[in-house]
């Protein structure tokens, strides 16, 4: 604050010089006058900075305006040196000053110019060597070479884009093209195994559900440890707007983004790439390109259909009726119950009758039921194109995904419009605009009993008949039951989701640059349900709610970028920014109850209604300026500082600042290894810099706050809610990285290699309050987590020949978290299975350590952690977490002809897996009527000599059923072929009759398999989204084994 | 370049011009904790704040209430959370998640409390009258002292906290004081509520009859026979108050308020009750994790003792039996924390204790009028020993599904032998561990933890 606020008196020097001074402050004043909501303001905020411009700009660039000149005229072409096809858009400058032209349709240019013959021409052109021809005013023709370097390639990096010969972050590009026909939803699950150091791990079958992406570890407990995505220059939201429980799981945000839309994604890693990211850079960011039209592109008509099917892999495997029921009778008999009385012997009269014996109980499979084979479809068609001074792309998308488990289903159409237009040579405005209606039939995947479908289906015990004496459809062991489920089943959501922005560009002088852009991203999340009396959900008269959640992320940025080079050795620029933001979030909630019939669905057809709502807003306002400097393509520095203010921080400690360096040596370019012909690149980097996180505040938790809604008797009543804390502050994250690039033999063979350290100090916790203060806590900065790791990425042409060329990439990540500081440790997930506390990794699992069962008395034998000679509580031990110690993929390639071939597999090693399906299941009949008994409980011990690892029931909680008990805590390690692709291109001779550009059909297996030591169905499930809760299997869909087959067409 | 650098200063001047304002966000639903408690209208707010927080699930909509009947010897639990279990075997843990809820819950109604008893009395509004004021101390006195008695018949020694909290420093760390002082502070806290309110007849809130009543049973529990008589008889001999007929004429019909109740705490569709959530079954919308169990059910379908307070339990659509106390959709049941059966049982009691052939002749029209109501044939017991267990097997069946049982047997001296507890530390309820984690000097824990 203090820091920007003295350029206050700047503006009362200036003041006397500005004529329309009077009439800009008049705006302001009545805005103030009038009682303007919170988005106002940021719209005030944004017109003042708009207003300034208007006022000034003029001023500056009338400065600059002189009198043309001509000297002289050139007519010119620019064509392509293999294929002599002329190359349009390809820049055309006058060595030694700023003027330049572009080409156009035809590749030709024509150069008015106040310069004398002769002067030298540079052309540049994206994907071109660059070329420099003297130019004596004949009319000229000239030939550019095709890059083959990948040195050149543009990679896109906070507010700019950059060769990457001249990169000093760490970043790295991803494209989609082999995997955005994967199933899933959302474009992060195609990127697993991907990208070095970006751990994805798709925790659920469902489609379009949240999945957990973590880039270079955690830094937060519980801010959202996500990278920042960032899609054409918008800062997206990324926290699922659901509030409906299916289970734990939660939808995605970022599914409601047509994969098919994204041109290349670049992932930010370290400080120096994420630094100008300030206070949301902590975790690295994500930044999504869209398609764009060319400049003087015929109309091109590009469509994708596939259509496919899934199913899931293997099931679980269940007890039958007969085993259920003598397990229960050996549990009765061990717990100290009458023989003579246990619950499965013929029904007689004495209280409670009996159920039967064993052997006559019958087997219900409900698993069957919910489970199918899942139909897949994809349809997207895309035009784009473009002339002089216009470009545009134009995209519609429509994706429908069943879940392998019944009734759920993803549905997205998507809209996307991106419009660039160049008003003059200086000035170009443009637009960016996606839109898209995801629709989802929801359904209770997770944990939790009520609506829950796949709990209904897999924990009912397999000999209890759904139907009841009366031969009526029942739920059971209070489960709905599966059929009236099916039938029944009405929740759904609809999430409208429009991100766009609009930007100008000006080019005040040649090398500067003026960007001025608005972006919304605006989320508009239609949940309802309907519960009718035949579920427990809407029992005995039915519910109806509906929730209508809105968030609106209003965005205003300017940037200001200045290029100079000199004399080909120095080359540096500047460049300053400011961004303001303001983010609503707003709920409004009904429901109703008491439905006179089913037929009746309605809120308003209900007897009682209840309804409420919630709002919340955070604004953030940001400065930027970075400089860099590049000594003849050798040296490279760079330093970058970032200024946020956050309304969710104290009053004492509004603002935060966070800066990073960089450098880069190319030892390549130095003249001992000028001649080194292997070695086509080797280059060392290195930054360090501050980044940090707001996630963990929630927005007014600065605040102390009474609460209203504590009524009685309907009497509206306050109370204490919150205390203060002026201090709160940023999650402030200090990040170090050394990085080395190799390529030999032409970039036949490329190898990076980074190590990083990473440190967040200041983490936002609740610290809890003791009850007797009457609060439950207060947020304050309070933690300390260290991450640090490497990541080896290779990448390499194998064969490369006229007709067969194979390339492969592998990466290979490792991240090693620990909690530095932690003042109490805190418990997370069902039983207490997660501990979080310092010293260990973030996520680590809390369970009792089993050396085995006793082969004489059929007990489990624990390890008695604290040596007190007792087992008890304070023995459960940190036994692992969901951290791989390795992580990565290999994508392979084969193009022979026509064909192509390509798989992506993704590994995982060292994770745990906590399998909470095996805790209920293998309950040892102590769980009776309640819960389905697993196969594998069947072979426990029952007499002396017994070798097995499942012990003798013993009743729930007692020596051998723990809860949190250690051995259904699995090894999560897993090798997965994510993908396998095959497609054949039909010859351009043959399609080209019938106007068609290019034509692939392709077939793509997806999971076809998974090799794992894990027991239950996919070593990568959660039951919870929460990233507290990671790890834990329960009731969860695995991700299905999918079969696609699709056409690729263009016009 | 001059204007140059004037640009970037205006634009960057223009932001900071008013980003402090900015960056100021208040919320809507909430207000600045600086103005709280200042005129009438705020003190009635705020108190309605302290009933909302007795009412709360931690408290007496749930929770709290479960540990009276759970770890007695009527109910059975058929979830999946081990943690109830432990009431039920009377090995509770110290990580205990009901403990801990009702643990929290009573400090927060205490701590609600304070923000009255300390604020009300220096608020300057010649609008407030001082028979306002009263009237609002006088709950405020009275839930307080109800919160310190709960606390002392559960976990015994306990922090006394009389003063609100201002800051993160406040109310922590000074430790427990012994049951002694706990029960003497409830009952401090009585004795001002009592010349503060006045003798009028509110079921849902506090007056001072409803101290009398909460006096006859802190007598009770102190072993004071008199003056536990002397406060039952006020209670009794108004004709606000009476045993209605049937049992269920108290509860069924989705009555409230009835003159059984000497207070209750209302509930309705904006202010739920989620206690039926616990007992229903799963066709009425519950999760029945709680049901009677096989002994309950067999005792009170006994004509000879459950008479028609069979009314407590039905069966669902699979035979299962499930307790029918709170039942209502939406779960606007009430919570009933003290009915009139209780003082004429207290005074039953009371006067068996003292024992003279009058004080027994006494104790039994109180015992019969119970057993009447619930259409039972008068006691046959005589004795003095006699007829304290047919009262204690009464307020068994009478409050099976109302949190008493624990209670009454820990007090009696008789729970070891009636629930086969092996261990006489196990009568009290262990400090929460996460709440010695964050306040050390609530060590050391009760023996036996």
């Amino acid at each position: 604050m203090v820091r920007v606020c003295f350029a206050m008196p700047a503006l009362l020097i200036i003041q006397p010089k500005i004529k329309m001074q009077q009439r800009y402050f008049n705006i302001i004043e009545s805005s103030q006058r009038e009682p303007w909501s919170g988005s106002s303001r940021f719209i005030k905020h944004t017109l003042q900075i708009i207003l300034a411009l208007i006022v000034f700009i003029p001023l500056w660039a009338g400065a600059q305006n002189q009198p043309p000149l001509i000297n002289s005229k050139l007519n010119g072409q620019i064509l392509d040196s293999k294929t002599r096809e002329p190359l349009p858009g390809a820049s055309v400058q006058i060595k030694g000053t700023t003027h330049q032209v572009v080409t156009d349709a035809d590749g030709k240019f024509t150069f008015t110019t106040g310069q004398k013959f002769p002067y030298t021409l540079i052309i540049t052109y994206i994907g071109y060597e660059k070329h420099e021809i003297d130019a004596t005013g004949e009319n000229i023709s000239i030939s550019l070479k095709a890059l083959t370097n990948e040195l050149n390639e543009v990679m896109v990096v906070a507010y700019g884009t950059q060769e990457k010969r001249n990169l000093i972050g760490s970043v790295t590009k991803a494209k989609l093209d082999d995997v955005k026909a994967l199933p899933g939803g959302s474009f992060e699950s195609q990127l697993q195994g991907k990208v070095a150091g970006l751990q994805i791990s798709t925790n659920t079958g469902v489609p379009g559900e949240t999945i957990n992406v973590r880039l270079r570890g955690a830094t937060s407990i519980n801010g959202n440890n996500n990278p920042l995505y960032v899609i054409d220059g918008v800062f997206i939201e990324n926290g699922s707007l659901q509030t409906y429980s299916t289970g734990g799981k939660a939808t995605s945000p970022i599914a409601d983004i047509n994969p098919n839309d994204i041109e290349s994604i670049s992932v930010l890693k370290d400080a120096e790439a994420t630094v100008l990211y300030g206070v949301r850079g902590a975790n690295g960011a994500i930044i999504v390109t869209t398609k764009r039209g060319k400049f003087n592109q015929k109309p091109k008509v590009d469509l994708n259909i596939s259509q496919g099917w899934s199913k899931a892999a293997k099931l679980w495997e269940l007890a039958t009726g007969p085993e259920h029921a003598e397990l229960v009778n050996e549990n009765f008999i061990n717990t100290g119950g009458d023989p003579t009385k246990v619950p499965f012997q013929p029904a007689t009269t004495t209280f409670p009758t009996g159920r039967g014996n064993p052997q006559d109980q019958q087997t219900y499979d409900r698993l069957g039921q919910v489970f199918r084979t899942a139909r897949l479809q994809n349809y997207d068609v895309s035009v784009s194109g473009g002339n002089n001074g216009s470009r545009y792309y134009l995209g519609a998308g429509y994706n429908k995904q069943e879940s392998i488990l019944r009734p759920i289903d993803f549905d997205r159409a998507s809209f996307k419009a991106n419009f660039d237009q160049k008003l003059s040579d200086k000035v170009t405005i443009g637009t960016s605009n996606s839109f898209s209606r995801t629709f989802r039939n929801e359904g209770r995947a997770g944990d939790g009993p009520a609506g829950g479908i796949l709990q209904a289906a897999l924990h009912t015990p397999t000999y209890l008949s759904p139907y009841n004496d009366q031969g009526v459809l029942v739920g059971r062991a209070g489960f709905d039951n599966v059929q009236l489920l099916l039938d029944n089943y009405d929740v759904n959501s609809t999430s409208l989701r429009y991100i766009g922005n609009v930007y100008g560009e000006w080019d005040i002088l040649p090398n500067l640059k003026f960007r001025s852009s608005f972006s919304a991203d605006y989320n508009n999340y239609d949940e309802s349900e309907y519960w009718n009396t035949f579920l427990l959900s809407g029992s005995p008269s039915g519910l109806a709610t509906s929730s209508l959640g809105r968030r609106s992320s209003l965005i205003n940025e300017q940037t200001l970028t200045y290029r100079k080079k000199i004399n080909d050795k120095h080359s540096f620029g500047i460049l300053i920014g400011n961004t303001l933001q303001s983010t609503v979030y707003s709920r409004t909630f009904a429901q109703g109850t008491g439905f006179a019939n089913n037929s009746y669905k309605l809120i308003s057809s209900a007897a009682v209604t209840t309804g409420s709502e919630s709002w919340s807003k955070r604004n953030l306002a940001s400065f930027f300026a970075k400089v860099d400097y590049n000594f003849a393509g050798k040296y490279l520095f760079d330093a970058s500082v970032r200024a946020d203010g956050s309304s969710a921080f104290g009053d004492n400690k509004k603002w935060g600042y966070f800066p990073g360096v960089g450098a880069a040596w190319n030892i390549k370019e130095e003249d001992f290894l000028k001649d080194a012909g292997f070695l086509t690149d080797l280059k060392l980097r290195t930054s360090y810099g501050i980044t940090g996180s707001q996630a963990g505040a929630s927005d007014f938790a600065s605040l102390g706050l009474w609460a209203s809604g504590a009524s009685y008797q309907g009497n509206p009543g306050t109370a204490p809610q919150q205390l203060s804390n002026p201090d709160l502050h940023w999650e402030r994250t200090s990040q170090f990285n050394v990085g080395v690039d190799v390529a030999f033999f032409n970039n036949r063979l490329g190898v990076e290699f980074n190590y990083y350290r990473k440190y967040t100090s200041d983490g936002i916790i609740f610290s809890p309050l003791a009850a007797t203060q009457g609060f439950s806590g207060v947020s304050t900065n309070n933690f300390e987590i260290s991450n640090k790791g490497f990541e080896l990425a290779i990448t390499s042409t194998n064969i490369k020949t006229k007709d067969f060329t194979w390339t492969t990439s592998l990466n290979v990540s490792r991240n090693i978290n620990k909690i530095e500081k932690l003042e109490r440790p805190i418990r997370f997930g069902s039983r207490d299975l997660i501990l979080q506390q310092e010293g260990s990794p973030l996520y680590s699992f809390w369970v009792y350590k089993e050396l085995g069962v006793d082969p004489q008395t059929g007990n489990v034998i624990y390890e008695d952690y604290n040596g007190d000679g007792k087992i008890t509580a304070d023995d459960r031990q940190i036994l692992g977490s969901i951290w791989p110690k390795y992580y990565g993929g290999l994508t392979t390639n084969l193009t022979y002809k026509a064909f192509d071939l390509g798989a992506l597999l993704s590994f995982s090693y060292g994770n745990k897996i906590y399998n909470h399906n095996r805790f209920f299941g293998e309950a040892g009949g102590a769980r009776d009527a309640a819960r389905v008994i697993f196969a594998s409980n069947v072979d426990r011990w029952q007499q002396p000599g017994d070798i097995t690892d499942t012990p003798r029931p013993d009743g729930i909680n007692n020596n051998n059923y723990k809860d949190g008990g250690g051995r259904w805590l699995e090894n999560g390690s897993f090798l997965r072929l994510r993908s396998l692709t095959l497609g054949y291109t039909l010859p351009k001779t043959l399609t080209q009759k019938v106007g068609i550009q290019n034509l692939r059909v392709y077939a793509i297996g997806a999971n076809l398999f998974t090799v794992t030591k894990y027991t239950g169905l996919d070593p990568e499930s959660s039951a919870s989204s929460a990233q507290n809760e990671q790890g834990i299997d329960l009731g969860t869909p695995p991700q299905p084994r999918s079969f696609q087959i699709g056409v690729n067409v263009t016009f | 370049m001059k204007i140059q650098s004037y640009i970037i200063l205006f634009v960057l001047s223009l932001s900071a011009a008013s980003c402090q304002k900015y960056l100021d966000v208040e919320p809507r639903a909430s207000i600045s904790d600086e103005q709280t408690i200042f005129d009438k209208a705020s003190a009635q707010t705020a108190l309605n704040g302290v009933y909302s927080q007795l009412a709360s699930g931690g408290y007496y909509s749930t929770t709290f209430q479960s540990i009276g009947y759970l770890s007695g010897d009527n109910i059975q639990w058929t979830g999946s959370q081990s943690q109830v279990q432990e009431l039920i075997n009377h090995n509770v843990s110290t990580g205990n998640a009901t403990i801990s809820g009702a643990w929290t819950a009573i400090y927060y109604t205490i701590s609600r409390a304070n923000h009255i008893i300390d604020k009300v009395p220096g608020v300057q509004d010649a609008s407030f009258a001082d028979a306002d004021k009263n009237k609002i101390l006088g709950e405020a006195y009275f839930i307080r002292a109800l919160s310190y008695f709960d606390l002392a018949r559960t976990w015994g020694a306990a922090p006394i906290i009389t003063k609100p909290t201002n800051s993160p420093a406040d109310n922590v760390g000074i430790g427990r004081r012994p049951v002694a002082e706990v029960y003497a502070q409830a009952l401090n806290d009585l004795n001002a509520a009592e010349p503060l309110l006045t003798e009028t007849t509110d079921r849902y809130r506090a007056t001072r009859k409803t101290v009398w009543a909460l006096k006859a049973r802190f007598y009770l529990y102190q072993k004071d026979w008199a003056k536990a008589e002397e406060y039952a008889t006020k209670l009794i001999g108004d004709n606000n108050y009476a045993l209605v007929k049937p049992y269920s004429a108290f509860f069924a019909n989705n009555v409230r308020g009835t003159q059984e109740s000497v207070f209750e705490i209302f509930y309705s569709a904006n202010e739920l009750n989620n206690h039926r959530n616990q007992w229903q079954p799963q066709t009425n919308g519950g999760t029945r994790q709680w049901a009677p169990n096989d002994a309950f059910v067999a005792l009170v379908n006994k004509p000879d003792s459950g008479g028609n307070r069979n009314v407590l339990v039905a069966q669902d659509n699979q035979g299962r039996w499930y307790g029918n106390l709170y039942y209502r959709t939406p779960a606007a049941d009430p919570s009933f924390v003290i009915r009139i059966a209780e003082l004429y049982l207290i005074r039953a009691e009371a006067r068996a204790q003292l024992g003279s052939a009058n004080d027994l002749i006494g104790a039994r029209a109180d015992l019969n009028a119970v057993r009447d109501r619930a259409g039972l044939a008068a006691t046959t017991s005589t004795t003095q020993a006699a007829l304290l267990l047919s009262i204690e097997q009464e307020r068994r069946i009478e409050f099976a599904l109302e949190p008493h049982r624990w209670f009454d047997l820990v007090r009696t001296g008789r729970a070891q032998a009636v629930l086969k507890i092996a261990d006489p530390n196990k009568l009290l309820l262990p400090v929460p561990q996460e709440q010695i984690q964050i306040d050390p000097s609530l060590l050391p824990n009760n023996p036996g933890y």
